[in-house]
């Protein structure tokens, strides 16, 4: 029976780059992501801050009829899952059968697209929106316009798991790959928030940063002073494949997903768990699935989007897992900024980049410790370190907890 | 009027990014000539609404795939006459 699954593919549209060398580079060197919105960005004036990925023409991944209506977060994940299987070196149709193909990419779906429609509506009637809509915006499309694009035929879905999406998707692609249901699973997630109605939703809600003249200081995981997160667009997408199936095609492998965790907070829509004790049950349902005891971790990359309340519940709950024997953490979003669900994907291919490199990210912006915090913290520069097992977290709104565990490729 | 139909129609074609170099009187519209499919045929169908204030059903866009360009001209000309004398 397949216990873990082989990651051969990474596909990256991030603020910091889109090789995963690149933004390894980035999250251990510091090299910020975040910004003031660019002069004809329609967020100009609205936000001080954001983490912007690089602009992607709808046409360059999808025929120019087609691509009008297409929103952004579409466009990037087809570009990273482009990048992706062709990293995997794999076709479908040629090397694995069409229907031995699954694909689970999620997202909150296009809503810019969709406000702009709705702005049209209000202003020109029916005739303001278009026929194209539906297919451009429905959080299913990221996932069914990979297969359309690539000619997938097996199990595709979504998965609508807010800010926990992405991690969720790589839980459950191993599912889908223990289960024999397939032999490859295209996996990941895409987000596109920044335009003015999900930024202000997010700003009054009061979680985002405020108040920092250097942009590229705003998001301040587990520091005494964070005060929010800094919202980032990006898209990730991993191939994964039966390790049986990717040892007999020669396929090189990257690292192996171990195992996973998922738990629900039930407490509040928006606010963790204060006691973070249905984190802490995902992370050991996470390692008790890979085989694994907390000891076994090397590197805990947090989902720490530096806001007051997240924060400290999931230091909470690492504490209450580990203790004595808590890992190297870091959360890499002082660098990139939040990327929403998409945050999961592109954190676990750093994971994978932190094991094949032996080398783990520092927590950027970490330049006083919040002292009710007690983790142990990488922090200033990149901790050299041989590892074998990288845990990352994934929490969204919800109360969805979501932890993935990844190996070594020769562990 | 078929002549203004038929420039209208070729804007809006290039606006849905279709190529209209080739396209005649004779050139269907579906998958046997300029290629518009269901979504496409529809938006076709919503700007000539919105342009001419006409209306056309669901059905009705759908046919279009077999029209020509003549042909189409023709059916937009006759609904718009048609509408004007209600």
């Amino acid at each position: 029976m397949t216990t873990r699954a082989a990651v051969t593919g990474i596909g990256l549209v991030t603020p910091v780059g889109t090789a995963v060398g690149e933004v390894f580079d980035a999250v251990c060197a510091g090299r910020s992501g975040l910004s003031a919105p660019p002069e004809d960005h329609v967020l100009r004036g609205v936000v001080d801050v954001a983490a912007f990925a690089p602009p992607i023409a709808a046409d360059t991944v999808i025929p120019a009829k087609e691509a009008r209506f297409v929103d952004r977060s579409i466009v990037m994940a087809l570009r990273a899952a482009e990048d992706a299987l062709a990293d995997a070196g794999l076709e479908v149709g040629r090397d694995v059968d069409p229907y031995r193909v699954a694909v689970v990419v999620s997202g909150v779906g296009g809503l810019d697209t969709l406000a702009d429609q709705a702005v049209r509506r209000s202003r020109q009637g029916r005739l303001g929106v278009s026929p194209f809509l539906l297919p451009g915006v429905l959080p299913n499309m990221a996932a069914a316009r990979t297969a359309i694009k690539f000619g997938i035929r097996g199990y595709t879905s979504s998965v609508g798991t807010a800010c926990a999406a992405g991690g969720q998707s790589i839980g459950e692609a191993l599912r889908i790959l223990r289960a024999g249901e397939a032999d490859v699973v295209v996996c990941g997630c895409s987000e596109a928030p920044l335009f003015p109605t999900l930024v202000d939703a997010f700003g009054n809600a009061l979680a985002l940063a405020k108040g920092w003249p250097d942009p590229t200081t705003a998001s301040r995981p587990f520091d005494r002073r964070r005060n929010g997160l800094v919202l980032g667009e990006a898209a990730g997408v991993l191939v994964l494949e039966r390790p049986g199936f990717a040892r007999a095609r020669g396929a090189s492998v990257h690292a192996d997903v171990l195992g996973w965790g998922a738990t629900t907070d039930a407490y509040h829509p928006t606010t963790p768990r204060p006691d973070g004790s249905s984190a802490a049950a995902g992370m050991e349902i996470a390692l008790r699935d890979a085989g694994l005891t907390a000891a076994d971790v090397d590197y805990l990359n947090a989902h720490g989007t530096a806001t007051k309340a997240g924060d400290a519940a999931e230091a909470k709950a690492i504490t209450s897992v580990f203790g004595a024997a808590m890992p190297p953490v870091s959360s890499t979003k002082g660098v990139t900024g939040h990327m929403l669900g998409a945050s999961g994907v592109v954190e676990a291919a750093i994971g994978i980049a932190a094991l094949r490199h032996g080398l783990l990210p520092p927590t950027h912006n970490l330049d006083d410790p919040d002292p009710s915090i007690d983790l142990n913290h990488i922090r200033d520069k990149a901790l050299a370190a041989p590892a074998r097992t990288v845990m990352s977290n994934s929490f969204g709104f919800g109360g969805h907890n979501v932890s993935v565990i990844l190996g070594h490729a020769d562990a | 009027m078929t002549a203004e139909i038929r420039d209208f129609l070729l804007e809006s074609l290039t606006e849905m990014k279709y190529p209209t170099d080739e396209i005649d009187e004779d050139t269907v519209l579906g998958p046997a000539g300029a290629d518009l499919e269901s979504l496409a045929l529809a938006e076709l169908a919503l700007r000539v609404e919105d342009r001419y204030g006409v209306r056309f059903e669901a059905d009705e866009a759908d046919a279009f795939a077999g029209l020509t360009v003549g042909e189409f001209c023709a059916v937009v000309a006759q609904r718009i006459t048609a509408s004007a004398a209600t």
